[in-house]
């Protein structure tokens, strides 16, 4: 990338006057990135979704001064009225709302500042990158013994009015002890064409309990990288579920750190694609500390040429014995031009534990086919029945009954 | 009802029908006895429309080529096929399946679909009727079924969907006593002036519940032999081998 580049994000930097080291650490952040680019194929994580491979393909001239100047405005039949709940709103990356009606907000912290720190997960240059370009950044810190009365959903808006943009943001959430909340991170992007970086972190102490859902239902061209890092404390609990199906190209990465004793994770989802998107999920689960337990099940249909992958990777830290860690991947390929990839990874160093994976691939089943069309269903109906019956364990994993409800809606089940 | 004339069939360059013929009419019940491998399951599999297969011959249902019918539009015009062997389909509720196939085959048919409530009734009064569990119905579709829930629930389908023509295909292998009694009630109770039966079975005792008015003998792709009620006795005597 360019020397200009470079002096227009410094110069952006000095007109939002920020602290000077705040710029300094952004400083050096973008050189991080700009040095290395975009993760490619030939870094191992990456080698079935080129992500610098992509953003060319897809977004000529990428724009990454974006002046977030413009009043965006998102359609308000776009919030959902199936279940109450607070919100957050993003439009453009900017953050536009936030709503907690139904919380005692004396139990909430809310905190805007932009000097924030460096996550420490500098896994690839896109955290350098979100590090150096977030000027939304937002946390929220729970306290103790409170528990969220209604979900929290964070809506993703893109708006028409931008394309060819990186858009960075970040979120933090820390949920002090005995706390819990219900998260939903659900995407409504009608922009064109760009790259949206977002950076999500989670401090679970001990007893606190996270619900985290995201929600990418609706087709767009949107490029987006999720990161987030879930640290998980004495007896505390993470879920996740994923429903991955709109955008061109997603990939979701959640880091779990199994910190201390009796602490788990569990993610589920569903990759579901069609024509040429490219969506993946990426899994880290640390077992840092004994008694720690985590659980995966993804499951993916993948129609026409679309591609879906899973990198799921289980690390035991010889500190953590008694370990309980599963990894489960299903897919079904639609078309012969569909494709999937799965990497699963275990990497043990403790003796006693209970660790498996597995993964399979497969078509639909002609007999079952037969079965139920003999029963008078069209094919189509067929199909669609196997499909939602394939898919169907991953939705009963969610354990929020009006989100299970909400996904079985828009996969019209 | 039902021509078959001279029905060939072979999959992967094996003949396994070799010239068929049969003559169902409204109100019959047929039965059809054959050493394994005979033909038996390919017969019904082609009656059904199941793919892949090379087909010759004429096969009239009603006023229509069935072989150019598709496979759920001859569920539609009221063929049903109970099979050997009913498939586990993981995810899929079985009574949302059956109520999804009622009003499938309702809506082809002009008719009246059912709603929610009156589906219930129904499935209801006819699960009760076989001694179906109600419990197994908000299962998964015959996932962790017992061989003789499997067996009985392709029953209850064929009691919902009412059809013209059953082909049950060794519904009563597997059954025990009690279970064979009931489901021949539900074959008995259908019988009528307009339903018509192809029960393909091994053993006689079926045939004790249902009484065909023919029962013939089908070997290597054909049917060798046809007659009442007696030749079923005659071939469980001698056995397939010592028998023609
Ligand atoms: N898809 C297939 N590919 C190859 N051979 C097949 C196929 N389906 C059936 N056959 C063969 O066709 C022959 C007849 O099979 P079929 O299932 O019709 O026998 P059946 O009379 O129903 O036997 P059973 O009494 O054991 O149920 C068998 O030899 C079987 O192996
Ligand atoms: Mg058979």
């Amino acid at each position: 990338m360019t020397l200009e580049l470079k002096n227009n994000i410094e110069k952006m930097f000095k007109e939002k006057k920020l602290p000077s080291e705040n710029i300094e650490f952004r400083k050096k952040q973008i050189d991080i990135f700009l040095t290395k680019g975009f993760p490619n194929k030939k870094i191992e994580e990456w080698k079935y979704s080129d992500l610098d491979h992509i953003i060319k393909q897809n977004i000529s001239n990428l724009n990454f001064e974006l002046k977030l100047t413009g009043d965006f405005n998102y359609n308000n039949s776009e919030i959902l009225n199936d279940f109450e709940h607070n919100k957050i709103i993003y439009v453009n990356g900017k953050i536009k709302n936030f709503d907690f009606p139904f919380e005692e907000r004396e139990n909430i912290e809310i905190n805007y500042n932009q000097d924030f720190k460096t996550s420490k997960n500098s896994i690839n240059s896109l955290i350098n990158l979100n590090n150096a370009l977030t000027f939304n950044y937002s946390k929220i810190r729970i306290l103790k013994n409170y528990n969220f009365k209604k979900p929290l959903v964070i809506y993703h808006f893109g708006t028409k009015d931008i394309n060819s943009s990186v858009i960075n943001f970040r979120s933090d959430f820390v949920l002090e002890e005995n706390s819990s909340l219900c998260v939903i991170n659900i995407f409504k992007n009608h922009s064109k064409n760009n790259f949206i970086n977002i950076n999500q972190q989670y401090k679970i102490s001990k007893n606190a309990n996270l619900k985290n859902y995201r929600i990418d239902s609706e087709l767009n061209s949107g490029i987006n990288y999720f990161f987030t890092n879930i640290d998980l404390e004495n007896n505390s609990n993470s879920e996740t579920f994923i429903y991955s199906a709109g955008s061109k190209f997603f990939r979701n990465e959640i880091n779990c750190n199994l910190n201390d004793k009796y602490s788990s994770a569990f993610i589920s989802g569903i990759i579901n694609l069609n024509e040429s998107q490219h969506h993946e999920i990426k899994t880290n689960i640390n077992h840092l500390s004994e008694n720690t337990k985590s659980y995966q099940l993804i499951k993916s249909v993948l129609n026409d040429s679309s591609k879906g992958v899973f990198q799921g990777k289980i690390f035991v830290d010889h500190k953590a014995q008694k370990t309980d860690g599963y990894q489960l991947s299903k897919s079904l390929l639609l078309d012969k031009d569909a494709e999937f990839d799965a990497k699963p990874e275990l990497e043990i160093y403790a003796d006693d534990v209970k660790c498996s994976h597995g993964s399979t691939s497969g078509n639909l089943d002609e007999n079952s086919i037969f079965y139920l069309m003999s029963r008078g269903l069209s094919y189509k109906q067929s199909k669609k029945l196997l499909v939602d019956g394939f898919l169907n364990d991953a939705i009963e994993k969610i354990t929020n009954q009006d989100v299970k409800k909400y996904i079985k809606k828009l996969m019209k089940i | 009802m039902l021509e078959i004339k001279n029905l060939k069939a072979s999959i992967e360059n094996k003949e396994i029908l070799k010239g068929l013929n049969l003559n169902i009419k409204a109100g019959e019940v047929h039965a059809i006895m054959g050493p394994n491998a005979s033909g038996k399951s390919t017969l019904s599999n082609i009656l059904s429309g199941k793919k892949g297969y090379e087909i010759s011959g004429e096969v009239r249902f009603e006023n229509n080529n069935l072989l150019k019918l598709g496979i759920e539009e001859r569920a539609h015009k009221g063929i049903f096929l109970a099979f050997q062997y009913p498939l586990e389909i993981p995810g899929v509720n079985t009574n949302n399946f059956l109520k999804t196939s009622l009003n499938a085959i309702k809506k082809a048919r002009g008719e009246k679909e059912l709603d929610a409530i009156e589906f219930l009734k129904l499935v209801k009064k006819k699960s009760s009727d076989l001694k179906i569990e109600e419990k197994i119905l908000n299962r998964h579709l015959n996932v962790g079924f017992s061989g003789g829930e499997k067996k009985k629930n392709e029953i209850l389908q064929m009691s919902i969907l009412n059809p013209k023509l059953s082909i049950l295909d060794e519904t009563d292998s597997g059954l025990d006593i009690d279970a064979l009694r009931i489901v021949s009630e539900g074959v008995n109770t259908l019988r009528g002036s307009k339903n018509s039966f192809l029960i393909i079975t091994h053993y006689q005792r079926l045939l004790n519940y249902i009484k065909p008015d023919y029962v013939h003998v089908l070997k290597n792709g054909k049917i060798i032999k046809t007659g009442n009620f007696e030749l079923a006795l005659e071939l469980e005597n001698k056995g397939y081998e010592n028998f023609l």
